[in-house]
């Protein structure tokens, strides 16, 4: 105890005599550590909003999409390619299981008008079933229904956010009339906010609702480019899915289209994810091992400005090991420091970030930066440390 | 009584570039225990080389060194550093305290590497010692705060802290005007006078050697008389 104490007081004292170099020593490992964290932090926050956003629609979808399922994921596969048709829609309905069918028919970066105002989003033309499968909460007035379909009628189903940006609040939206493209749609309800959104991906707020119907000017061919489904229960997603593939392939090849479940995008969205996070934070990890070369090069001037006192220290019965520990613990403590610190420093920047961004700080990252300050203290101080413990205590003492 | 240390026929070479310079040639010294020996000669006759290597510090290139009649030459690196710290007390003439710590803790840092227990509380020991030695009041100043004497007297209380057989002390005068080196000297003395321990000082001071009962003269690394 009485070994440590001393061990550490005199680290400690060394540190305040030398307080600026103590600083900027540490500030290598507080920027490497600062960075690793703050990457780790924005890919977790990522991460999770978008498993947020996929829990926020219905549970065991099922999607048909264009393309063979690599290009799905990248999205590639939904342009050109194949659309499906009524006849598509008809096949999945037909399958035992199934019970929600939503043929879907997109059309990105539309430009509504209202009231003289203007706002940009992406029009979805579907069934009523599209409630279920993205999972549509109702705020005012209804959500589409059967009728909207059957009678033609250009009825349009928007966010709040929308609401408010064409008429101000959303109350004066209901019975209003918004113009796309030329074509005018009646407001007959305001959906439920999904939230999220101000990433850059696609914001859920941004989606309005017609019907096939009603969109049939937009989507003069009569195609879908991709069908939802959902499975009566989870158990049934696999075989829900062999069928649907057993029936399309009666009509397109294997490669045309593809038949994937929530969990499989997840899992490839979470693979890029991953993959991309562990890049970034291995350059952001560059910047720790020049932080511990930063280390070792003071420790080095260090050793050399006190090897008269590892002489005393030696003579007075120290073993070398005695004086190894001393340095290494010396680097290890530098090394924490910065550590703690640009842990300290992420935790605030994350904080202040919360509200633009998704980013949050696991126990995973914070045993991680201080694991790998500390093992940067060590393997970086290990050769000055080593250097201290074998200078001969003759040499040492008589070192002027 | 018994010999505490042989030093038998050792040798002590260095290179000097391509010249050999020889520090110490074949010397042999046997020192009894509780003895107050002197090492006296001219500077740069291999005085404080000859005291290195009786205090494990340094190894001879030649030749053996015996404590208490065991080869040092057999012993390991580890175990030669615990017999610093439990044998040997050392005193400079630079006295050698660790400026950052305090009074009391340059007393007390043998002890903290100390590899048994020991039967005393080390604390209690040096506050002991720090009242023998005239400088209560300065537990907690640092070495550069006091006077010369005042720090040799640290010296030779961090020496004892650890209870050695023997004190080696290389010319603890030398830096001292002459009424504090003689209130060390006479410390020294009465260490070997009361508590029979074994002391060898170091000096070029033939005044300070009188003062003790035996004189090893050293001239060129040979011992003379
Ligand atoms: N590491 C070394 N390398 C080369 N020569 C050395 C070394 N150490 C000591 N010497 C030489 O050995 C000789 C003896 O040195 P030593 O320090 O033992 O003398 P000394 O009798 O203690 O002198 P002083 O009274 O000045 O302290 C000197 O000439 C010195 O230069
Ligand atoms: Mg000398």
């Amino acid at each position: 105890m009485r070994y440590l104490s001393f061990i550490f007081k005199s680290a400690f004292l060394d540190f305040s005599r030398n307080k600026g170099r103590t600083i900027l020593t540490s500030l290598g490992i507080l920027i490497g550590v600062l960075s690793v964290v703050l990457l780790m932090a924005l890919g977790l926050g990522l991460k999770k909003y978008i498993s947020n956003q996929f829990d926020s629609l219905g549970a065991n979808l099922i999607y048909v999409m264009p393309g063979n399922e690599k290009a799905m994921t990248s999205g590639a596969g939904m342009m050109g390619g194949i659309k499906f048709d009524d006849k598509d829609v008809l096949r999945v309905k037909r399958i035992e299981g199934c019970e929600v069918v939503a043929p879907v028919f997109a059309k990105p970066g539309i430009e509504m008008e209202a009231n003289g105002n203007s706002e940009t989003g992406e029009l979805i033309a579907s069934t009523d079933e599209i409630n279920i499968v993205m999972n549509l909460q109702l705020e005012e007035g209804r959500l589409l229904e059967h009728r909207d379909n059957d009678k033609r009628a250009k009825t349009i189903v928007i966010s709040p956010k929308i609401a408010e940006k064409l008429f101000d609040n959303q109350r004066n939206a209901l019975g209003k009339t918004i113009t796309i493209e030329g074509q005018n749609f009646k407001v007959i309800g305001i959906y439920k906010s999904k939230g999220g959104g101000g990433l850059g991906g696609s914001d859920m707020d941004s989606h309005v609702f017609v019907s096939n119907a009603a969109a049939y000017v937009f989507n003069t061919e009569k195609k879908y480019f991709a069908i939802y489904a959902k499975a009566e229960s989870k158990d049934l997603i696999d075989r829900v899915k062999k069928d649907i593939k057993t029936s399309l392939l009666k009509r397109y090849d294997e490669k045309q289209f593809s038949v994937v479940d929530q969990a499989e995008i997840m899992g490839t969205i979470n693979q890029i994810f991953n993959v991309l996070n562990t890049v970034l934070v291995a350059i952001a990890a560059i910047s720790l091992v020049v932080g511990g070369i930063g280390i070792m090069n003071i420790m080095y001037v260090t050793v050399s400005e006190r090897i008269r006192e590892i002489g005393i220290r030696r003579a007075l019965g120290a073993q070398s090991k005695d004086i190894l520990y001393q340095f290494l613990i010396e680097s290890v403590l530098l090394s924490i420091f910065g550590g703690i610190f640009g842990l300290g420093l992420a935790y605030g920047i994350v904080y202040l970030l919360q509200s633009l961004f998704p980013a949050y700080i696991d126990l995973i990252s914070i045993i991680l930066s201080l694991g790998v300050s500390s093992v940067i203290g060590i393997v970086f101080g290990v050769f000055p440390a080593k250097k201290a413990a074998d200078l001969s205590p003759i040499d040492a003492i008589r070192y002027e | 009584m018994s010999d505490i240390i042989k030093v038998d026929k050792v040798w002590k070479e260095y290179m000097m570039g391509d010249v050999l310079f020889q520090a110490l040639k074949d010397i042999n010294i046997l020192v009894k225990e509780g003895e107050l020996s002197a090492i006296v000669g001219p500077s740069g006759s291999g005085k404080s080389t000859l005291m290195h290597i009786i205090g494990l510090l340094d190894k001879p290139t030649r030749g053996k060194v015996f404590i208490q009649g065991k080869d040092i030459s057999t012993f390991t690196d580890n175990k030669i550093s615990t017999l610093r710290n439990e044998f040997v007390g050392f005193v400079f003439q630079q006295f050698n305290l660790i400026n950052k710590l305090t009074i009391l803790e340059n007393i007390m840092l043998p002890s903290i590497y100390a590899r048994r227990k020991l039967n005393y509380d080390p604390k209690e020991k040096a506050l002991y010692l720090i009242k023998r030695f005239g400088l209560v009041g300065k537990e907690n100043s640092y070495p550069n705060k006091i006077s010369g004497g005042q720090q040799q007297r640290v010296a030779i209380a961090r020496a004892l802290i650890m209870n050695p057989k023997l004190i080696l002390a290389d010319e603890p005068t030398g830096n001292l005007d002459s009424k504090s080196g003689n209130e060390i000297l006479k410390l020294l003395k009465e260490l070997n006078h009361k508590e029979k321990m074994t002391v060898i000082i170091v000096t070029h001071d033939q005044l300070v050697a009188k003062e003790t009962k035996r004189i090893i003269q050293i001239r060129d690394g040979e011992v003379v008389a």
